[in-house]
């Protein structure tokens, strides 16, 4: 059985790099959903109901965002599960993208 | 196409004849947005793209693939949709009602892309681009049929 080693502790060390890169695991990715001439605005707020268990009013809410402002960023999550919503939203033919939050 | 029931297990609609065929012929446009038309991201900032957006393409693929198939079970399953004396019956579960909005959605986003994604009102209609007007627009009154119905079972809470 390999052993365990012991973290070496110094106290009033503070290790901190700039501009750590995201891992995957970060909820550094935004999840946005754009407008376009064709989807329902009905059908769009269902969808977010769907996909993210919503509440009619939140899901109307960024339906609006979408249609008035173009794009709504709908959340932020960790690199795999915003993948998961973009596949979600893209099932339904919504047009749904992933972008890195800077 | 006219709501008659809704319970916890299923929706049942009615269909004319006229309403019924219709609908069978605009679901056997599926699938009609092009392979590889969604994009993972926009910016292209994303780690490790090309791969994940290939992963993508084929999660999209599959599903578009069990779609079909649903379909054409459904299709042919006299339980969800029978022909009856004034028309049809369609009777579906909530899952079936999900995949059915999407595969109408496809077809009427696939229709609108095959017609150039035209932003406002669609000029100079021609034989060749008529047949996927009409999908577009009988596969929208379809879906908006089926949202009716949802919503009158009081999905929100």
């Amino acid at each position: 059985m390999a052993a365990t080693a012991t973290p070496e502790v110094v106290p009033g060390v503070v290790h901190e790099t700039k501009d750590k890169p995201k891992s995957g695991l970060e909820p550094g990715y935004l999840v946005i959903c754009w407008n376009d001439p064709v989807n329902f605005m009905q059908y769009v707020t269902h969808v977010f109901q769907v996909v993210f268990g919503w509440p009619r009013k939140k899901a109307e809410f960024h339906m609006l965002q979408v249609h008035e402002q173009g794009k709504s960023v709908l959340t932020r999550e960790s690199m795999e599960k915003a993948e998961h919503y973009v596949h979600q939203l893209q099932k339904y033919t919504l047009h749904a993208t992933m972008e890195r939050d800077e | 196409m006219k709501l008659i029931r809704r319970t916890d297990a299923k929706v049942l609609f009615h269909l004319g004849q006229r309403e019924g065929n219709l609908l069978v012929q605009v679901l056997k446009r599926y699938p009609r947005v092009p392979s590889a038309h969604q994009r993972l991201s926009k910016s292209g900032l994303l780690p490790n793209q090309q791969e994940n957006q290939r992963l993508l393409d084929e999660a999209l693929a599959e599903q578009r693939a069990d779609c079909k198939k649903q379909l054409q079970a459904l299709l042919a399953d006299p339980r969800r949709l029978r022909k009856v004396a004034a028309g049809f019956r369609l009777a579906l579960s909530e899952p079936d009602t999900e995949w059915l909005l999407q595969v109408l959605n496809d077809i009427r986003v696939g229709s609108w892309i095959f017609l150039g994604s035209p932003e406002g009102k669609l000029e100079g209609l021609s034989a060749t681009t008529a047949a996927d007007f009409w999908a577009m627009e009988l596969a929208g009154a379809f879906q908006m049929e089926l949202l009716q119905a949802l919503e009158e079972g009081g999905r929100d809470q």
